[in-house]
């Protein structure tokens, strides 16, 4: 289950951002190594919001900064 | 106002019969239809299944692949068509010149697609799950900006809306803008995307083809009862002729005379003494340095018979093809023409286009709404 969450969301974060699931490693940030803007950023979040029917408080967002991070916080939600 | 000498020094036209100027002329030459079958949403609850449709189109061969993702179908064809122009204008544009140069954008319908998805995601998860990828491209500037942002074009970024006569109304207005001296070139274009919500609005208010009669563009032929949707995109490099000179570019032809009137009638309906037109018509020609005496011969073309009703980038497509009217001297033809009405009883070119030197062309857009313009292009010697 924890693994499938985990590919589930780098693939959905590989297809926004069209890089490839290999290069996107847990600690590589999204903002500095992949140049992810405010208008990507919103993408992923709406994305992410739309597949688990779940709404990240606006305090959240800027607090993950990478598909580590993203995966961690899925997991509290979800779990 | 100062008035410049503005001249024509590019060229790129995505049209449902060609893709490239060299395509796009040639279709016109040997009166090729670009009407076909729709593929891009299921037309089984209509009555009508035909338009001008653009499905060989592959953006990657002009633009990069990624972000094309981000890229809605109207800015892919508005980009790919504003490469070619650039590249056809040999126009270098630089850190130097970027506020010298600008893009004036036709078009009207071309966000509806986004407009409809986004409320269709919200209509099915929700109001709080949209899909915010798709908000960008749902505003009527969003093509035009995204022209601007692509090829790093600071001078000014407008978009004009106004129907059918939206290409000739943007074309005007990167004119008076060269003539007030802001600007030096402009990126003149005309894009309209075929989807659902056009296509059933129009055919909604009976203006297609095919709903009485036959399902066939036919202007000025008996027959004729109604548009075929078009789309694609048009964009023209226009530019100071100094400026153009001084850079060593190609010129393909110089603006003339240009003017656009409104007439107020009736929603949906011509004027039936075309007063605006006919205005629209005599200003062009009265800010033009030619008299009506030295007219002596006008045949009439409507390329609509081979692309369709393509809106607000009808009159770019018209441009687009003038040029190559005048650069490989021929008029394109009006292909469907069979039944002679005793209304239209004019030279339409029929069928097969005609070979003859061209000097000058005069390119009317009008709609039933209201709008009207018209162009005079001219051979540059």
């Amino acid at each position: 289950m924890i693994n499938n969450i985990e590919d589930e969301i780098r693939e959905m974060v590989s297809k926004i951002l069209e890089v490839p699931v290999e290069e996107l490693a847990p600690g590589v940030d999204f903002f500095k190594d992949l140049n992810v803007d405010s208008l990507k950023a919103i993408e992923i979040v709406a994305a992410f919001e739309k597949k688990y029917r779940i709404i990240v408080p606006e305090d959240d967002i800027p607090k993950i900064r990478n598909l580590g991070q993203l995966i961690e916080y899925t997991k509290n939600i979800t779990s | 106002m100062d008035t410049r000498k503005i001249v024509v020094t590019g060229l790129g036209v995505i049209a449902p019969n060609g893709i490239g100027k060299e395509e796009f002329w040639s279709s016109l030459k040997e009166g090729r239809s670009g009407i076909k079958p729709v593929k891009r949403f299921d037309t089984s609850g209509f009555k009508c299944k035909l338009a001008g449709e653009i499905q060989d189109f592959k953006p990657e061969e002009f633009l990069e692949s990624k972000g094309l993702r981000d890229l809605e179908r109207t800015s892919r064809l508005l980009c790919s068509a504003a490469k070619m122009a650039i590249e056809d204008a040999d126009l270098d544009i630089n850190e130097k010149n970027t506020d010298d140069i600008g893009v004036c954008t036709g078009t009207t319908l071309s966000s509806l697609w986004n407009v409809a998805e986004f409320n269709k995601g919200a209509i099915q998860d929700g109001p709080r799950f949209t899909d915010a990828a798709l908000f960008p491209g749902m505003v009527m500037n969003a093509a035009s900006s995204q022209v601007s942002i692509r090829y790093n074009i600071q001078g000014f970024n407008t978009t004009i809306s106004t129907g059918y006569s939206s290409s000739i109304d943007a074309l005007k207005y990167a004119i008076d803008f060269i003539n007030l001296r802001r600007i030096k070139a402009v990126l003149v274009g005309g894009v309209e995307s075929l989807s659902l919500v056009n296509y059933s609005g129009f055919y909604r208010l009976g203006f297609f083809a095919g709903i009485k009669g036959e399902e066939l563009s036919c202007p000025f032929d008996k027959r004729r009862n109604g548009i075929l949707l078009g789309e694609g995109a048009s964009v023209v490099v226009i530019e100071d002729e100094e400026y153009a000179l001084e850079r060593g570019a190609n010129i393909y032809a110089r603006v003339n005379g240009i003017g656009n009137c409104f007439d107020t009638f009736k929603m949906g309906k011509y004027h039936p003494e075309a007063t605006g037109l006919k205005e629209s018509i005599k200003e062009a020609m009265r800010n033009s340095d030619l008299d009506v005496s030295e007219i002596d011969y006008i045949p009439v073309s409507s390329i609509k018979s081979m692309i369709g009703e393509s809106f607000s980038a009808g009159g770019l497509f018209q441009i687009a093809a003038s040029v190559g009217s005048m650069y490989e001297s021929f008029i394109p033809p009006t292909i469907n023409y069979e039944v002679r009405d005793d209304d239209c009883d004019l030279d339409y070119v029929a069928n097969k286009s005609r070979i003859t030197r061209i000097n000058n062309v005069l390119i009317n857009n009008y709609g039933p709404g209201g709008s009207n313009a018209a162009f005079i292009l001219s051979k540059w010697n």
